[in-house]
């Protein structure tokens, strides 16, 4: 997902090895079958990953696809293949990207479609769907593809965390979900060994489980660099460094290249290089999954002086430590109790302090620990999961925190007909003016 | 000789077409907001053009945007099924229908001689004539030149906004960047047959296809178009008054019914009076 | 409470629909506390056993969002944002507080927007699973008991197996009337019209199980005494399959073409009642199963059989059962823009609808009357072509 366009001045060298990776992972979808592999259409962050991995299924990461077209500006096609079967523009876009194009690959019989970005991605021999409370189009979103891949089956596990409520403790409720995951999880197992054909190896699920384990704190050990003042490494580099973690869990490549980008930043920090020099303003990307035809417009903000060294987004994990985790032989069991416990970490910093939530805990967390100036909102218009609560979001931050400078950004994630760059920079523009003011008053 | 009359009031131009075993009179005038006036009015230049009086008349159907503003008419029928009949009598081997109007589109598939199914756009002025009227009207070219212009550029100066008014903005800076009006006239050409052309294929396209309403006598549109569709597509020689021959033709087959069944039909007025808006 | 005397069941729903939640604001007053829901999720069995009067939240086509855009997004379904503009408008005031089912993202992610906007007393997120199979279940059942413990805690009353399993009788028997209202519509033309319908649905959605069963036995008998009229053999037989259409609106679009609104697969409609709860010894395990299994609604996955026209079937089945019992000649598939559960399902129930011998016409609109007229050409096109 790195952009096409001229390098950026100060983007880590690390960063520059994630198309590699965008790549590799595309070209495995297409690999997969004479490599006697089975390919599973997935989504991420939803605790099947270790499945996967330890089944030698190769994961079809649709969200990495059409973010490559949305990054190359070359969605359009499919989302007006989309739109010709009654798909509502209005639907997420990373759907209808990669529904039109598995439209068009199936008229192909199979064959993919000409001018697919990096030789787009292959047939898949399943569909592994998720109910979560995120998401719909994680499980419609499958369902609606098997109506042009009508072999293809699809299965859904349904992983849930205790919904946030100020007047009950969740605590009391995390066995019946730690319970329901681990069976969810139990019957995906169920379902691979099914279509693979092979029984899961316990013991190589269990060594890949420690591996992502690690790989959640080599991460949080790496991203916690960036609290360094100036910082040396900021949120446009995020939206690609978040790859391995995201795409290629419980892989050794992953965890190496955390390895590969945390003494990087070590060293940023020994030079004394940070993003921007001088650093004006902190600034923390507070929600939002970003406009992947525009991170251009993270190098205009740096070009003020601005700088994002910490985001909510993408950064889907914590270290294990903190979660405190009860000792488990399973490793299903483990993956499901660090899931429930990852999604209600913050629940408890909310509850004891009234009119808050977790999610504004959590921003709080890093505005306190990287030392932000303000926040950044995006909110894309395909995608209610991320976006709807953004205004009660950033109403409660001002409310239980600070007044501080908050700036709602509106865009898409893919469809690049809903972004007007000029409207974009004014807003940019208004937002610096209304930090100057604010770090003025705080004297 | 019964006569039989339709009229189409659409958004920006009303229509009225006159037929007895031939076409007899068709006229155009623009719609105004007091549609029923405007009705009587165009109505009684048509009749008078045709020599006949409203008696001579056996039955009126009304069509388009504003079919229930017509007092006189004795039936309403939208103008999908008014387009797809009269486009048929004048091109009996068309099967899919693009209709550009000026505030909005629409494909209708025909098949023997009947819509077998339509899409619309009327949400949207991006994808209608209005569309290239605002952008005509920004960059100071008659919007009647706006087509042959667009055929003398050099390249298509790709819009990427979808939205009317982003585009709008976009045109303007680039040419002040000094991009070539004939590129960007053939830029924003290209955005509205990319935007009819993905709501149109929405049915399963067919050959023959052909172009209607206003949108159909811009030539930049009507060559965008079929480098969309990858085929010539057919004009009928006046393309605004299909809509009101579909409906003349209704009227004639809902009338031979009657007749069939031994049943006169019901009038709904029996003098063309003048109506006034408030009534 | 309008008396329901012979004869005037439907002027009672008239009353109903047309200012609705007046019921619930009178209960109220004599010390009833009322608890408002969204969807057909929304497990009414438990709030009757709990002694709560529960009204299903409806919007206001008519009425423009004013006052909720200062606080939820603009790409949250507009029939979410609707109803939750009128609440901040101190429409539902009345209200003591709400349980929101867990459907869709548009109410799951708008949770805390609700919630601490308006401040009510008492608040519930149900968090129903997406799946049906059997751990989904147990799920389900522990979450209900976590709902049924709120509600004790919330009226200082235990709620018994036994009230329970008394409300799933009053409640089945009022989904029985229901269906044979439903059936009047069988004949052609149907005894009753399809906006007459929808008022006696809107109104039976606000009222105590007990006021609405005497409502629709009150509405059957007064419709079974109309005359029979000569049908049109012109006029088609339409269903109409969508979520929340709770307004006659759209029906009177129909309805005014000559066209006859039969049937319908709405979540204000035949999903509210074409499926009992079974009387399981644990009363839970019936509501559990019935809401999560036999309820068929988009958020609810359903994938298990081993061919697609076998998936096909388990999810849209009925749709192809009603086509046949009420000799439906087309079907308007009206969906709410930003909807991703429908949205997605459009080209699979399109599909499976026409192969079931009705045309479909997929209509994607706002929440709201401003764009009728557009939708109106639409339908007439749509009756025409199937003519």
């Amino acid at each position: 997902m790195a952009e096409e366009k001229k390098g950026r001045a100060v983007a880590t060298s690390t960063a520059a090895k994630i198309p590699k990776f965008v790549r590799g992972n595309l070209s495995a979808t297409l690999k997969a079958k004479e490599e006697g592999k089975k390919v599973a259409a997935a989504f991420i962050a939803d605790g099947q990953d270790e499945i996967m991995r330890a089944m030698d299924i190769v994961p079809a990461w649709g969200e990495s696809f059409s973010g490559v077209c949305a990054a190359k500006r070359d969605a359009e096609k499919y989302l007006q293949k989309a739109e010709s079967d009654n798909f509502s523009r209005s639907l997420c876009t990373y759907a209808t990207c990669n529904i039109g194009f598995d439209m068009m690959r199936e008229e192909l019989g199979g064959a993919t479609p000409e001018g697919a970005p990096w030789g787009g991605m292959g047939r898949p021999d399943m569909m592994l769907g998720n109910g979560q409370l995120l998401c719909d189009p994680r499980f419609k979103w499958p369902q609606a593809t098997q109506h042009y891949q009508q072999d293809v089956p699809v299965f859904v596990t349904n992983m849930y965390y205790p919904p946030w409520d100020p007047n009950a403790d969740h605590h009391e409720q995390e066995a019946i979900y730690v319970k329901y995951a681990t069976e969810e999880l139990r019957e995906t197992v169920k379902f691979c060994e099914k279509i693979t054909g092979k029984k899961m190896d316990w013991d190589r699920l269990a060594a890949t489980v420690e591996l992502s384990d690690k790989t959640w704190d080599l991460f949080i050990d790496t991203y916690e660099l960036r609290k360094h003042i100036p910082t040396p490494m900021d949120t446009g580099d995020a939206m690609n460094t978040m790859v391995p973690l995201t795409f290629n869990l419980g892989t050794q490549e992953a965890y190496d290249f955390y390895v590969d980008l945390n003494a990087e930043l070590k060293q940023k920090i020994a030079d004394g290089v940070g993003v921007a020099n001088p650093e004006k303003y902190r600034i923390i990307w507070a929600a939002g999954l970003p406009s992947w035809f525009a991170l251009g417009d993270f190098q205009y903000f740096n070009g003020k002086g601005v700088v994002f060294p910490v985001e909510v987004t993408y950064r889907g994990c914590e270290k294990i430590e903190r979660l405190d985790l009860p000792k488990t032989n399973d490793p299903l069991e483990h993956i499901a109790w660090r899931w429930v416990r990852y999604w209600t970490h913050w629940y408890d910093a909310a509850k004891k302090r009234p009119g808050s939530t977790p999610k504004v805990e959590r921003i709080i967390e890093y505005i306190e620990d990287y030392k932000c100036d303000g926040a950044v909102f995006h909110s894309a218009f395909s995608c209610r999961s991320w976006h709807a609560g953004i205004m009660q979001q950033a109403a409660t931050l001002k409310k239980v925190y600070k007044d501080i400078p908050i700036l709602i950004m509106e865009g898409d994630i893919v469809d690049i007909s809903s972004y007007n760059e000029a409207d974009t920079h004014n807003r940019i523009d208004a937002f610096i003016e209304t930090l100057a003011a604010y770090k003025k008053r705080q004297g | 000789m019964d006569y039989f009359a339709g009229v189409d009031i659409g958004s920006t131009m009303t229509k009225v077409v006159i037929v007895s075993d031939r076409i007899e009179v068709s006229l155009i005038g623009p719609t105004g907001p007091e549609h029923r006036k405007l009705a009587n009015r165009v109505m009684e230049e048509a009749l008078d053009k045709a020599r006949l009086t409203f008696e001579d008349l056996t039955y009126i159907v009304a069509t388009g945007y504003g079919r229930i503003n017509v007092p006189f008419a004795d039936r309403q029928i939208t103008e999908i099924t008014c387009h797809a009949k009269g486009l048929h009598s004048l091109l009996p081997s068309v099967k899919t229908v693009v209709d550009i109007g000026g505030q909005d589109s629409k494909g209708i598939k025909i098949v023997n001689g009947k819509v077998m199914n339509f899409v619309m756009n009327d949400k949207c002025a991006a994808g209608t004539g209005r569309f290239l009227e605002i952008i005509a009207d920004s960059l100071g070219v008659p919007l009647e030149k706006i087509g042959e212009i667009s055929l003398t550029a050099e390249k298509i100066a790709a819009v990427s906004s979808t939205c009317t008014v982003f585009a709008e903005q976009e045109i303007i800076s680039r040419l002040a960047s000094g991009e070539p009006i004939a590129n960007l006239l053939a830029g924003i050409h290209d955005a509205v047959a990319t935007r009819v052309s993905s709501l149109v294929k929405k049915l399963n396209v067919e050959a023959d296809i052909a172009v209607t309403g206003g949108g159909a006598k811009n030539i930049g549109l009507v060559r965008a178009l079929e480098s969309k569709f990858g085929r010539a597509l057919l004009v009928p020689p006046e393309p605004l008054i299909t809509g009101a021959l579909g409906a003349a033709l209704m009227g004639k087959d809902i009338f031979a019914k009657y007749m069939a069944e031994g049943q006169k039909p019901t009038r709904s007025v029996n003098k063309l009076e003048e109506a006034t808006f408030f009534e | 409470m309008t008396d329901i005397r012979d004869g005037n069941g439907l002027a009672a729903a008239e009353k109903l629909y047309t200012q609705y939640g007046s019921r619930a604001r009178e209960l109220k007053a004599s010390g009833k506390k009322v608890i408002g829901y969204l969807s057909a999720l929304g497990p009414v069995e438990i709030m009757t056993a709990a002694g709560v009067l529960p009204i299903r939240l409806k919007g206001n086509v008519s009425e423009a969002i004013s006052k909720g855009d200062a606080y939820m997004e603009t790409i949250v379904c507009p029939f979410v944002r609707n109803v939750f503009d009128l609440a901040v408008k101190g429409k539902y005031d009345f209200l003591d507080g709400m349980v929101l089912p867990h459907q869709c993202d548009s109410i799951d992610r708008t949770n805390e927007t609700w919630s601490y906007t308006l401040g009510l007393p008492y608040w519930h997120f149900l968090n129903v699973p997406h799946v049906t199979d059997d751990p989904s279940i147990a799920f389900m059942k522990e979450i209900l008991r976590i709902f049924i413990r709120t509600l004790e805690k919330f009226t200082g009353k235990a709620i018994t197996d036994q009230a329970i399993a008394d409300a799933v009788t009053a409640h089945n028997n009022n989904r029985k009337l229901m269906r044979e209202l439903y059936d009047l519509r069988k004949s052609n033309p149907p005894l009753i019209s399809g906006s007459e319908m929808m008022k006696v649905l809107v109104a039976a959605m606000s009222i105590p199980v007990e006021e609405s069963s005497a409502l629709i036995e009150a509405v059957t008998k007064e419709v079974k005494e109309r005359k029979p009229a000569a049908a049109n053999p012109k006029a088609k037989r339409i269903m109409l399959i969508g979520d929340q259409i709770d307004d006659v609106a759209v029906i009177e679009a129909i309805e005014s073409t000559g066209a006859y609104l039969v049937m319908d697969d709405l979540s204000t409609g035949s999903k509210m009642y074409w499926q009992d709860v079974d009387a399981t010894a644990d009363p839970v395990q019936g509501i559990a199963e019935r809401y999560l299994r036999k309820l068929k609604i988009p958020t609810t996955f359903v994938g298990s059989a081993d061919t697609y026209q076998g998936i096909l079937e388990e999810r849209f089945g009925h749709m192809k059962k009603y086509v046949n019992e009420f000799k439906v000649d087309g079907a308007i598939l009206f969906i709410y823009k930003y909807c991703d559960p429908y949205g997605f399902e459009v080209p699979a129930i399109k599909s499976y609808v026409e192969a079931a011998g009705a045309p479909v016409l997929y209509l994607e609109d706002e929440y709201s009357t401003s764009s009728l007229a557009r939708v109106k050409t639409r339908i007439e096109a749509f009756l025409e072509m199937i003519a």
